[in-house]
């Protein structure tokens, strides 16, 4: 009985074994047989039409988690479009993760939905083929090598191992791939995230705080490779507080502030939006001349160095009074503000840790 | 849409299996690929190597009783006890369960780490943005948590098995190691490996944290021990005689009662009472994990 109880169980155990071995030496076969890219294979759960999946819009709708009484993020609601990079920005504990990780079905919304091309994540057939997410740079076992991470992730979602290697080469890992995740640097740990997003050759990327951790380089190529994810029609939002990379790299913006939307909108419609931000730096000996030139409606401010910003009129209206004045101006530029600029000034005074 | 690799790999992605398969497959990847599983393994190994040892020892002092510590007479009577069908039927049957009861442990303590290390590292996201439908998810666990403890009864049955007939070969005596008495036992132990990784998993499951889990395990199961003393003062405080049983209640004496028939402590109840508040307990956690896992936020 102790024989047979034996020969049973380990019987069970190399059936297992060599199914695995034959999924692994498949991944490495040649086939004709090419499935289309997108829509994969159905590789089981509930199937979505896929006419809902044609655009892979990112819907969020009046969007409330609330923690003991604390609303982590306010009846938001914004859009995603696909083939733009989306930056959301907002200052610390502003709700980006958490709006994040309703997105991906991680946090349960207390009211409000979210969805990606129509559909709760948790209702995506074959969600990695269709979203692909990096949320933490520590979000792999110490122990255990960036290949054999991403091998687990594609033995739960039943895509081949070998994918596993094609990443890792994509995000410049492969050299590293055999090294435990212990002995990654934090700009090693972004890349294997990455590496992890992409395994599903995914419509939807949503990456938090991607570029923590990178060297200039790095940030450079991350750049590169989500704007180039972007142009391919794929949508791509991001979270940074990297305002000047954002600038560079984000061709929409939704910004938040203590959970609530403060603005969204294309990079130049926000700044632009902060217009009243601009102001002029002028350099004169006879500055007081030129104010009472300029009349009761502007602002003076020193510059220092003699110079002085006026807020209030632009630099044509300042030049012609200054013309019909007699006033000799040795330096008249224009500044407009920032991203920067406008993200301080639309989250101003909205920042405390709540 | 343009791809973003020419990607060999994902041109075959066909999903093979079922889900429960694919989940399966890939817990033992990730036991497969940390030190953890392995040290356990090795862990149980050196234990059972010791308890076959410490076992053969005393099983030798039952054949041949030692005459500076029982009288001749007394020892006489042992040796004809011990090497009787019945009392060697016994001594098959310990040394083919040896070490077992307590290395159980090691199932019990690999089923928590195998949900709990998915928080302690933080991969329960990574987790469950691959596949959204958590139950399915913790299902995959309990079938690999059983599947470690069959395989740890497994590794200690061959090693007892291997190390019993040598025994007896040794002491000069011999026992029908394919018995009842023997085969009971063994699968008795089975059942007990695979009851106690599970009850560790749905343990890790509804706590979450790993050091907790890891305490409230080793606690749950050392202090079972305590609640023979406590009933029986309890009965003798209120002379009541469902006292005496009740320490069954305890899960590492229902554990015992299960394995050994009614005689882990005076009083105790049938074999199948210890079953039945066994896995009563271990799918009770297992219904706590799967509503914990799907109500709780991962953070």
């Amino acid at each position: 009985m102790v024989v047979l109880l034996a020969v049973v169980v380990i019987g069970g155990l190399v059936w297992l074994t060599r199914r695995n071995r034959g999924a692994a030496r498949a991944d490495h076969a040649g086939t004709d047989d090419v499935s289309p890219r997108f829509p994969g294979r159905p590789l089981g759960g509930r199937r979505v039409p896929t006419a809902l999946m044609s655009q892979g819009r990112i819907e969020v709708r009046g969007l409330t988690k609330e923690y003991r009484g604390v609303r982590a993020v306010d009846d938001l609601s914004f859009t995603v479009e696909p083939g733009r990079v989306t930056g959301f920005l907002g200052p610390n504990g502003a709700g980006k993760t958490t709006t994040l990780r309703m997105l991906l079905d991680l946090v349960e919304p207390t009211a409000g939905t979210a969805t990606i091309g129509g559909v709760r994540y948790a209702d995506l057939d074959q969600p990695i083929r269709r979203v692909g997410a990096v949320l933490e740079a520590g979000a792999a076992h110490k122990d255990r090598t960036g290949r054999d991470h991403l091998r687990v992730v594609c033995q739960s979602a039943g895509i081949p191992l070998a994918r596993a290697d094609e990443v890792l080469e994509l995000v410049g890992l492969g050299v590293a791939a055999n090294r435990t995740f212990r002995g990654y640097s934090l700009g090693m740990r972004q890349r294997l995230g990455v590496a992890a997003a992409l395994l599903g050759d995914p419509q939807v990327l949503i990456l938090d705080e991607p570029a923590n951790g990178l060297d200039p380089q790095g940030i450079r190529w991350m750049r590169d490779l989500l704007k180039s994810l972007a142009a391919q029609g794929r949508t791509v939002l991001v979270s940074s507080h990297l305002l000047g990379e954002m600038a560079q790299l984000a061709d929409d913006l939704v910004i938040v502030t203590a959970g609530r939307l403060a603005a969204q909108g294309t990079v130049a419609s926000v700044i632009g939006s902060m217009t009243w931000l601009s102001r002029a730096l002028v350099r004169t000996q006879e500055l007081e001349k030129l104010a009472a030139v300029l009349g009761g409606d502007v602002v003076v401010t020193p510059a220092g160095d003699g110079g002085a910003y006026i807020t209030g009129a632009d630099a044509v209206a300042i030049g012609e009074a200054a013309l019909r004045a007699g006033v000799a101006i040795h330096q008249l530029v224009t500044q407009v503000p920032d991203l920067e600029a406008a993200f301080l000034e639309l989250t101003a005074g909205k920042a405390a840790i709540r | 849409m343009t791809a973003l690799l020419d990607s060999a790999a994902l041109d075959q992605a066909d999903g093979t299996g079922t889900t429960l398969v694919r989940l399966l497959r890939a817990e033992f990847m990730k036991l497969r690929t940390t030190s953890t599983g392995w040290f356990f393994l090795a862990g149980f190994i050196m234990f059972t190597v010791a308890a076959l040892t410490i076992n053969g020892f005393g099983s030798h002092y039952q054949l041949y009783p030692q005459q500076g510590l029982v009288s001749r007479a007394q020892g006489l009577a042992e040796a004809a006890h011990a090497r009787s069908p019945a009392g060697l039927a016994a001594i098959a049957a310990s040394m083919m369960t040896s070490g077992q009861r307590v290395g159980v442990l090691f199932a019990l303590l690999l089923g928590v780490v195998i949900v709990t290390s998915e928080f302690a590292s933080q991969t329960a996201a990574v987790t469950f943005v691959t596949v959204p439908r958590r139950v399915k998810v913790i299902r995959a666990k309990v079938a690999a948590a059983a599947c470690c403890g069959a395989l740890f009864w497994l590794v200690s049955t061959v090693m007892a098995a291997v190390a019993t007939p040598l025994f007896l070969y040794t002491q000069h005596v011999s026992a029908p190691l394919a018995g009842w008495t023997v085969t009971r036992s063994v699968l008795l132990n089975l059942l007990g490996f695979v009851t106690w990784a599970v009850f560790g998993l749905g343990l890790g499951a509804v706590l979450r944290s790993q050091m907790a889990s890891v305490i409230a395990a080793v606690g749950v199961y050392a202090g079972s021990f305590g609640a023979e003393g406590l009933f029986t003062l309890l009965y003798n405080l209120f002379h009541q005689g469902w006292l005496l049983g009740a320490p069954v209640i305890a899960p590492a004496l229902a554990y015992a009662v299960m394995i050994m028939s009614g005689q882990a402590f005076p009083y105790a109840p049938a074999g199948w009472v210890g079953g039945v508040i066994m896995t009563g307990y271990t799918v009770a956690l297992v219904a706590g994990g799967i509503a914990q896992t799907n109500r709780r936020d991962v953070i």
